[in-house]
């Protein structure tokens, strides 16, 4: 998380609202939210947070704008003020063209990221804050160019940004288990921005009356870095006497390039709604236990795919997909399985002509029999104000991404006022 | 939030005069009024307030448009107003073959055109009083009509008609609708639950003729077993100015108005 000074956040935020008062016609909408959560293992507060979302916005005929600034809370002395976006279009007949720093979604499955790589995660709470505030805005030019009812959609970045991982002393960070004290050198983990290093994306999809459906490609960076290790032998003092053998890892973070290919596509077929996506990596590098390999990394491909299909039980609303992640020409030194299947699960009711909400959402990890299962009620007292309680629940085998987390159930509330 | 299929069906109803028939059966009747010929593409604003037993109300403000497009009939509403679910699109197509509607809802907040079924007609649009069906193309030959009797109905003359699904599972077993002898227009409609008890009554309350076309600008749709009832006003009501085939596509989903 990065934290900066009130006095400095003070000072954005006024010059943001005294822009938004001066200037006329800007739409201010968004929201105001208190989010506490408490661990069920030991009854701490694993999350108290307080968020400010505002959304300036104004648009014309040819040309239109969009800040959108908020501002986190943690605990009462921690701040962290993220400009999810800030852009402006440029509307012409057959195209449109969006420069500046936004949020790009692509692809047609719920909750996992198959073809949705243009803008990075933020991960530092795990995959628990809402889709929408999960993704962090890339600074892009896009242009979408329209040929009746399909698009076609080049991005192009300039600047690398990679997935915020949880910082040391989070309770969603991991310390790896290393077999000797790691030394870690992170100057070769950031790119630099330049024409060399920029990332580009190309997408045609359509919308027909028989399915909608996109391809895309991507030359991009792996959004999470690659830990080259290099093993470092000596003399072991911690035995006695001592011995040689491995006494230190130096561990280089390095992001690598990806050329990713896939596409998605999405149908009725009798009231059911059948969803697909696909993408083939290229040059992923893994992690390996390998003698002779160097760094203890490898180069492979692999395919990443889910299926989905949405239905309704009455006025029960019902989805689940299926996703496999699959590396091709695995060998058994790596560290990572060969497949990796998992599965996810959605029911949703609304009620009380649809001021309570009933919902269930769970990750189900199929390899290592994990999960994490998200219930949650909502009431909205009225158009403006809503309360939501829920759990997250962390289940199953510790080496899983899920059960990994097992201390870390909590339930939580929401309350939150939009405007 | 809900979907709905095509509010402007029902929501605008346009009709040029007829003039009735001393023999007229209940079919012909229905057939009327299914068959009133629309404007080539209707844009307004609609206001829908749903108001629950304690009074209480809660405001929804939509932008809509529709084209008819031959085999095609193709609408979309742009959400304005409750602040949550602003700038949130809901489109439709629905096709004069058996095909079934296709619908696709843009959410803001995901920033993604989603595909969703049309299957849920029974399903109530927004929290309102309205169902999907409600709102919707109700096909002519879905039920067996019949003509009860004559009434008067704010000095209006009217046909009385019952109508009964042909399909058992069908959530009214019968509605009795109220139409206008001189314009083919429904004026009051009541829907009977499947133990046979009035569930809900449609009130028209107010017609008026623009560009040629009567249009239903007012209606209320009361839960008499719930007492909560919804108010659909319509206004800024715009009939053949040729709105735009591609204000029917994904760009303008995801741009808004």
């Amino acid at each position: 998380m990065k934290t900066i000074k009130i006095k400095g956040l003070f000072t954005a935020l006024m010059l943001i609202i005294g822009l938004y008062t001066n200037a006329q016609n800007i739409e201010l909408s968004g929201f105001a939210r208190t989010y506490e959560g408490i661990l069920v293992d030991n009854g701490s507060f694993g999350i108290v947070q307080q968020t400010l979302n505002l959304n300036f916005e104004k648009r014309g005929e040819k040309v239109a704008f969009k800040a959108n600034p908020m501002i986190f809370m943690f605990n009462s002395d921690s701040f962290d003020f993220r400009m999810r976006e800030i852009y402006m279009d440029l509307y012409f007949e057959n195209f449109d063209l969006r420069i500046g720093q936004q949020q790009i979604v692509w692809g047609k499955a719920d909750g996992v990221f198959i073809t949705d790589i243009v803008s990075p995660l933020n991960l530092t709470e795990f995959l628990l804050p809402d889709f929408d505030e999960i993704r962090i805005g890339v600074i892009a030019a896009k242009l979408d160019y329209y040929i009746g009812n399909s698009t076609i959609e080049a991005i192009f970045i300039p600047q690398f940004t990679p997935t915020k991982r949880p910082a040391a002393g989070s309770i969603w960070y991991i310390q790896p288990d290393f077999p000797a004290t790691p030394t870690f050198d992170w100057t070769q983990s950031e790119i630099d921005p330049s024409l060399e290093n920029s990332e580009f994306f190309l997408k045609y999809s359509a919308m027909t009356s028989v399915i909608d459906f996109d391809l895309m490609g991507g030359y991009t960076w792996d959004d999470n870095p690659t830990m080259h290790v290099e093993k470092v032998f000596g003399m072991d003092t911690s035995t006695v006497p001592p011995k040689p053998g491995l006494i230190g890892l130096n561990i280089t973070p390095k992001h690598h390039r990806l050329t990713v290919f896939g596409g998605s596509f999405s149908t009725e077929i009798k009231g059911f709604i059948l969803r697909g996506e696909a993408a083939y990596y290229n040059g992923k590098h893994f992690q390996t236990t390998d003698p002779t390999a160097v760094d203890a990394i490898i180069e492979k491909d692999y395919l990443n795919y889910v299926v989905g299909l949405d239905f309704n039980i009455g006025p029960v609303k019902l989805s689940g997909q299926f996703i496999q992640k699959y590396i091709i020409d695995h060998n058994d030194l790596m560290t990572e399985n060969e497949i990796n299947n998992m599965a996810t699960f959605l029911a949703r009711y609304d009620m009380l002509r649809e001021t309570l909400h009933l919902e269930l959402f769970s990750y189900m990890g199929l390899t290592n029999g994990d999960a994490l299962i998200r219930p949650k009620i909502s009431y909205d007292f009225d158009d403006s104000f809503s309360i939501l309680l829920g759990g997250n629940i962390f289940v199953g085998d510790t080496e899983g991404q899920f059960g990994q987390y097992g201390d870390n159930s909590m339930i939580y509330t929401k309350i939150k006022y939009n405007f | 939030m809900k979907t709905t299929t095509k509010l402007i069906a029902l929501a605008i109803i346009m009709v040029f005069g007829f003039s009735a028939k001393a023999q007229i059966t209940a079919n012909e009747i229905v057939e009327k009024v299914y068959n009133l010929p629309t404007g080539e593409d209707v844009t307004s604003t609609l206001n829908m307030t749903l108001t629950n037993k304690s009074g209480q109300t809660r405001v929804r403000k939509i932008q809509q448009y529709f084209k008819n497009f031959g085999d095609v009939e193709k609408s979309i509403m742009f959400f304005m107003t409750p602040a949550d679910i602003k700038n949130t699109s809901f489109m439709n197509w629905s096709y004069d073959s058996d095909k079934s509607d296709d619908q696709w809802i843009y959410l803001p907040a995901l920033k993604k055109v989603k595909r969703i079924s049309s299957d849920s007609k029974s399903d109530y649009f927004m929290g309102s009083d309205f169902t999907y069906d409600d709102l919707g193309d109700r096909k002519l030959d879905a039920d067996v009509h019949k003509l009860l009797r004559e009434e008067t109905i704010d000095g209006h003359a009217c046909y009385v008609v019952e109508s009964v699904s042909k399909d058992e599972d069908y959530m009214y077993s019968k509605t009795i609708t109220w139409i206008r002898k001189d314009i083919f227009v429904g004026m009051k409609k009541e829907f009977y639950d499947e133990d046979s008890e009035l569930l809900k009554v449609l009130t028209i309350k107010k017609v008026e003729k623009i560009e040629g076309f009567w249009v239903i600008t007012h209606s209320e749709m009361k839960n008499v077993q719930k007492n909560h009832k919804t108010t659909i006003k319509l206004s800024n009501i715009k009939i053949n100015t040729g709105v735009s085939a591609s204000k029917f596509s994904e760009r303008m989903m995801t741009r808004g108005i």
